[in-house]
């Protein structure tokens, strides 16, 4: 067994104690350690947060949402609100229900309303500086599975009602691949980068009054990825599916879908675009 | 343990005294049998669902779920409230106005009222001078900022300023000029 | 029934594993949270606020449909938004003239009010168009649509006597303002 040990390991385990503590035990953020500390005011003090956060279960679907408050000693948790909701939901209350997955900002789960302003719970601090309560909503104007759990369904659909692929009948010059130049490569810079995380989406006024039909920033964004893409074959079809009194024209640059985008990108900007390519 | 483990001991058993109903239902029973009697057992009733029904339920389920908050929680300091419905309800209550002014003017004669201009600035000229700074003021201020702002938006269309910081500092220039605008117009104009 | 949920949701929070009394201060104090459900009203929209409070969810279709596409229409799509933006874009030089100039001749000033006129009625339609959805309220919609035509129309009437008949608006304006 000792042959499965690194060298380093084995000799380097020379130096380490023989009799191996117990892992320690962990540092649980609940109010009695947190207070403990801060008496014997031996090592670190607390430092207490409060969590508001919007709950409704559909295996009661009679009762009306509400919120929770959570309290969380934030030194011992991580510094993204989507710490502090793991934490909760490992320690506080493990109903607590909300989507994750790669928790560093690039699929787009953990998209939610924190403070007021849509963003991902990964990306987003805590604000640890003041002691104000800190609010978390659902992705603003969506059907609430369940906590803070949205249905995007009516995004998917959208999403797929702009054909985002490429569509081309004339085979490459060449036989191998479809090729583009630099400049026009350029032009899918802050468009591609998209995770489809509904952040925008869902902070337009717009899109809250008219789901159904407009289109909404992501969406449009997308739209004018494949406009833009100089590979694709289908633009002005691609255009007639835009010009009606409702995809895309509900948009008023109104410009929050700009101001919340987590990933920084423009979808205000890529619609001016589409509307300007459109207007002659 | 190994053996028990295995099985063997329970097959060696079984291969001695074998039994129709046991051979006839090995694979479930196999299934379901525990090797071992430390277990629980908790025999669960399933019920066949086509995907049909699997969508109903959804539907049913669909129909039961709230709408998150969103007027009343989102940022108040954001341009949808911090400038974009202010252009339109700034512009509302010019159009509105005019549309009822001119409806008004329409069917004064009918009615009695005088509405013409002269009567108008007459009956504005009686006013103490605060009072009419003041309804001046209520109808410059918003008259700057759907000039100001709609410029604003005039821009926004030919594709520029869409940068974060200047739709922030944009929106406040813009509050800031229509209220100075709004003033100058009101008390010295 | 919120009585079953009630007692149901102190059961999950009384399940909780107890460390400390702490831990089940918060147990308990989610407890009177649940507790108080009932006598927390609805607070995500309020009736005077919601304009039109939104209709329990439906999918049209399966989740793998995709929305329908419209059907190109021009008129209302880009030519409606470039008129508009050619319209506004004409009222900045328009309105600037005659705090410039003082006056202006009957002509432009009939050319303003007829621009502003214009402005107006687009602008409204807008605000009509999205807060009346016709999926919603197809009657309303409607009803408000030929109502804005009608009105625009007496309006434009009104403008056209008041010029005509009285001194027009830059002047009328002035004169009020300046009383």
């Amino acid at each position: 067994m000792a042959s499965l040990r690194s060298t380093s390991a084995r000799i380097l385990g020379a130096s380490r104690p023989a009799f191996r503590i117990a892992a320690p035990v962990r540092g649980f953020a609940n109010l009695a350690d947190a207070a403990q500390e801060s008496q014997t005011a031996s090592g670190s003090e607390s430092k207490l947060k409060t969590f508001q956060i919007y709950r409704w279960n559909p295996d009661t679907p009679a009762e009306k949402p509400r919120m929770q408050k959570y309290t969380l000693d934030l030194n011992k948790t991580g510094p993204m609100v989507l710490d502090a909701l793991i934490r909760i939901k490992n320690e506080l209350d493990p109903t607590l229900t909300f989507r994750r997955s790669c928790r560093e900002g690039i699929c787009g789960s953990c998209a939610m309303n924190i403070n007021g302003t849509n963003t991902l719970a990964c990306l987003c601090r805590i604000p640890a500086e003041d002691s104000a309560e800190l609010k978390i909503y659902p992705l603003p104007h969506t059907y609430v599975v369940k906590d803070l759990v949205p249905d995007l369904t009516q995004f998917y659909k959208q999403y797929k009602s702009i054909k985002p692929y490429l569509q081309r009948d004339t085979p490459s010059p060449d036989g191998k691949e479809y090729r583009q130049s630099k400049v026009d490569r350029k032009k899918l810079d802050g468009l591609y980068e998209c995770i489809l995380c509904a952040c925008c989406s869902t902070s337009c006024p717009s899109y809250w009054w008219n789901s159904e039909e407009y289109l909404g920033p992501a969406i449009l964004l997308q739209s004018y990825r494949w406009l833009v893409d100089s590979r694709d074959e289908r633009k002005a079809e691609r255009m007639d599916a835009l010009n009606n009194s409702m995809s895309l024209y509900r948009c008023h640059t109104i410009l929050n879908c700009t101001r919340t985008c987590p990933k920084g990108l423009n979808p205000g900007l890529a619609i001016a675009q589409i509307k300007k390519e459109m207007a002659f | 343990m190994i053996a028990q483990r295995l099985g063997t001991t329970a097959l060696r058993r079984v291969a001695g005294n074998p039994s129709a109903f046991f051979t006839n239902n090995f694979a479930k029973l196999a299934l379901i049998s525990p090797l071992s009697n430390n277990t629980q057992t908790r025999p669960v009733t399933t019920q066949k669902l086509t995907p049909a029904d699997g969508d109903s339920i959804l539907a049913k389920q669909r129909l039961s779920r709230p709408v998150s908050p969103h007027l009343d929680i989102y940022d108040k300091s954001q341009t949808y409230f911090g400038g974009s419905i202010w252009n339109r309800i700034t512009g509302s209550i010019f159009s509105g106005g005019l549309y009822v002014f001119g409806s008004a003017y329409l069917i004064a004669p009918l009615v009695g009222w005088h509405l013409e201009s002269a009567s108008i600035a007459a009956a504005v000229g009686a006013l103490p001078f605060a009072l009419k700074g003041g309804l001046k003021f209520l109808l410059a201020w918003p008259f700057a900022f759907h000039c100001l702002n709609g410029t604003r938006h005039l821009v926004y269309d030919l594709g520029v300023g869409f940068q974060r910081r200047t739709i922030v500092q944009g929106g406040w220039y813009v509050w800031g000029a229509s209220i100075v605008g709004g003033v100058y117009l009101a008390f010295f104009l | 029934m919120a009585s079953i949920a009630r007692s149901a949701l102190l059961r999950q929070t009384a399940a909780l594993p107890k460390f400390s009394a702490a831990t089940q201060a918060i147990a308990r104090q989610s407890a009177i949270a649940a507790n108080s459900v009932r006598a927390t009203a609805a607070f995500h929209t309020t009736p005077q606020r919601a304009l039109l409070p939104p209709l329990p969810q439906h999918v049209d279709g399966s989740v793998n449909d995709p929305a329908p596409v419209p059907a190109t229409s021009p008129s209302h799509g880009s030519y409606h938004w470039t008129f508009d933006r050619l319209v506004a874009a004409s009222l900045i030089p328009l309105t600037i003239t005659p705090f410039a100039a003082g006056s202006l001749n009957p002509a432009m000033d009939a050319f303003l009010c007829a621009t502003i006129l214009i402005h107006s009625h687009t602008g409204f339609q807008q605000i009509i168009i999205d807060y009346l959805p016709t999926r919603r309220v197809p009657r309303t919609r409607k009803l408000f649509t030929w109502g804005l035509n009608a009105a625009t129309a007496v309006v434009g009437l009104a403008l056209y006597e008041f010029e005509t008949t009285d001194v027009g608006i830059t002047e009328a304006i002035k004169r009020v303002w300046s009383a």
